[in-house]
């Protein structure tokens, strides 16, 4: 027998209690793991490195005002600018409304070099891309949204409209990887479809993305841009890329606050549980402790077991609970990735995994010291007498 | 010191305690439970303490063993002055030096007899190997060889019992301390007990004070010794 297997076996005393305890701890962390990740994954859609020298012009008035397109020659203008894209959101399905993805209108002549870092180019044919710049009823798609709906190049997409009233037929003309899964659910088609298919959008677009040199340039020329337009007929609102997804998200609510307030919640409730479980235990045992020390177990020993022994438990609850998490991550990336572009990311991180086991241990360690501790200083004679 | 009124044979002291004596408070309140205890033992007696229930014989044995502390006098046992050890080296000295057994066995119930007796040797710098020679040799000892991996609720009071004596051996200690080792045992078992305890005594040379308040168990140790209120009673019955 070595000193571990001694906690183990402790540990496995009341085994209906230490897996009752393991299991509200797998749940927990799991909770927990789950929550931040997808705090994180929200961070990380409004802070994207590679939006960095992005930025996105619009309308003032909100996201359903156009701008001019003559709007695009100005910001070229600017020396700051390296190249502009028109984009709108078309809002179109294939086949079921359900079956929800991103997919958008967007200038074809400067798309693949304002998203660079998104379409991954590397795996991109020039043939590909000729095909696409040549067919105006072309259309390009990511990878996974290709792969979920069994598209291959050639093949012909239609898309039904809902904010516009077309229903374009489009020609996929290249499948492109992305090095973040959730840029590869996306589609996109000749602007000109949607210019020269709803008379009332000639001319017209819903937003700006601009490219510039340098990430350093960008304040200024928010400033600068605005304050062109400014009382205009169409006034802009410009902002980094980063800001302009910000502005989705809190469309969700301050979930960064719901979910730090149930994590806290989480961690009070297990804390408090693992707290009289484990004072329980050790309350069990106390002749039995009594006994060690007489026999000459020092109480820095028997502490010292004690609180390996809360480690042990919640190291293993706090690793399933980690584990689950990660399966439970493959789950949502597959089944709300397309719909939700984001939850394509959506991963245990490993800093999420390194807070939550330190909680746990931190759990473990403070839950089973304040009464591991007790039993140390409890005088052996007296253990001794206890009855159990 | 006048430790010869107590006539237990000749030898070296393995016990020496000096006007020892022990008071609990309660509030303000002083309430002595042992007084003026003097009292040498000499390496390899078999003694037992007499004594009717409340008279101190437990605390007496508590501060002899040192796992309690007297609140006068001075103890020396097995070389050493108990008074002048800290805690961890009084516990590192228990290992060293003392065997326990007491009334309710209190073995470890998750763990084997193997298990069990090995406990004590985890503390000592012994490795693997010679920890199974140690514990074989003394759950020979008691008899149990064919009982090693049964654990405690696998095995009967008497056996529960010869369990705890092979630990509190298993470390080799001078002196064993028992707190009435029969007291939850029928008369044959208690017997088979008693007898173990004697060889011990006899074929080791482990130097034994049993705490018990049956006159027969008492009979198979060497001296009677009798706790009347906190105070030792000068007379000794000597039985072999
Ligand atoms: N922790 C304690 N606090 C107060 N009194 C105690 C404590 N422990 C023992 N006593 C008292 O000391 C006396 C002797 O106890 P003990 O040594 O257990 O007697 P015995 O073993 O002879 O029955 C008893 O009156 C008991 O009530
Ligand atoms: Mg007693």
């Amino acid at each position: 027998m070595r000193w571990l297997a001694l906690i183990w076996k402790s540990l496995m005393r009341s085994k209906r209690r230490t897996i009752l305890i393991a299991g509200s701890l797998v749940l927990s962390v799991f909770t927990v793991a789950v929550l931040q990740s997808l705090l994180t994954t929200l961070n990380a859609v409004t802070n994207n490195p590679n939006s960095s020298n992005r930025l996105v012009v619009r309308h003032k008035s909100g996201l359903t005002q156009m701008l001019p397109r003559s709007y695009e020659a100005y910001l070229r203008q600017q020396t700051e600018v390296e190249t502009v894209c028109a984009l709108q959101w078309f809002g179109g399905y294939y086949q079921d409304p359900r079956n929800f993805f991103a997919n958008f209108a967007s200038d074809e002549t400067t798309l693949f070099q304002t998203f660079r870092e998104e379409f991954g180019l590397a795996g991109i044919t020039e043939a590909q891309m000729k095909d696409y710049l040549r067919d105006g009823a072309g259309c390009i798609v990511g990878e996974s949204l290709a792969k979920k709906n069994g598209w291959k190049v050639g093949d012909v997409v239609p898309l039904t409209g809902t904010i516009f009233p077309i229903n374009p037929r489009l020609t996929i003309r290249m499948i492109f990887k992305s090095p973040k899964p959730s840029d590869e659910n996306v589609l996109h088609f000749h602007y000109k479809v949607l210019e020269e298919g709803v008379p009332r959008m000639k001319g017209l677009v819903g937003s700006f993305w601009v490219r510039t040199h340098r990430p350093e340039d960008i304040p200024r020329l928010i400033e600068r841009v605005d304050r062109h337009y400014a009382n205009s007929a169409y006034e802009t609102l410009t902002e980094t890329e980063n800001a302009f997804n910000l502005s989705f998200v809190k469309m969700l609510g301050n979930i960064g606050a719901i979910i730090q307030g149930i994590t806290a919640a989480v961690v009070v409730a297990i804390l408090i549980v693992t707290g009289n479980t484990m004072a329980t235990a050790i309350r069990e045992r106390t002749t039995e402790i009594a006994v060690c020390r007489a026999m000459g177990f020092s109480s820095t020993r028997v502490l010292a077991l004690l609180l390996m022994e809360g480690v042990l438990l919640v190291g293993v609850g706090g690793l399933l609970g980690v584990l689950l998490a990660n399966l439970a991550a493959g789950g949502v990336r597959s089944s709300l990735g397309a719909a939700m572009p984001f939850f394509a990311d959506f991963a245990i991180l490993p800093d999420t995994v390194i807070s939550c086991m330190a909680g746990a241990l931190a759990i473990g360690l403070l839950a089973t010291f304040i009464p591991a501790y007790a039993a140390t200083r409890r005088p052996i004679t007296e253990g001794l007498k206890a009855v159990g | 010191m006048d430790a010869n009124r107590f006539d237990l044979g000749g030898g070296e002291p393995i016990i020496i305690l000096d006007d020892v004596a022990k008071s609990y408070w309660r509030e303000t309140l002083e309430i002595p439970v042992l007084q003026g205890i003097d009292l040498e033992i000499p390496r390899g007696s078999y003694i037992a303490l007499m004594g009717p229930s409340g008279s101190g014989k437990t605390t007496l044995l508590n501060l002899i063993a040192g796992i309690d502390r007297p609140t006068g006098g001075s103890l020396e046992v097995c070389g050493h002055h108990l008074n002048g050890l800290d805690d961890d080296e009084l516990a590192a000295w228990r290992n060293l030096h003392v065997g326990f057994i007491f009334q309710n066995y209190n073995l470890v119930p998750v763990l084997n007899a193997f298990e069990n007796v090995e406990l004590p040797l985890l503390l000592t710098g012994a490795g693997r190997g010679e920890r199974r020679d140690r514990v074989e040799e003394a759950l020979a000892l008691v008899n149990l060889t064919d009982r090693m991996f049964n654990y405690p609720r696998q095995l009967s009071g008497g056996q529960e019992q010869r369990v705890a004596i092979a630990r509190a051996i298993v470390t080799n200690p001078d002196l064993l301390v028992a707190d009435e080792p029969t007291g939850a045992l029928d008369a044959k078992n208690a017997e088979e007990v008693l007898g173990l305890m004697e060889r011990l005594n006899a074929e080791l040379g482990k130097t034994i004070v049993m705490v018990t308040h049956d006159p027969k168990a008492a009979h198979h140790a060497r001296h009677q010794i009798h706790l009347e209120k906190g105070v030792l009673d000068r007379t000794v019955e000597v039985n072999r």
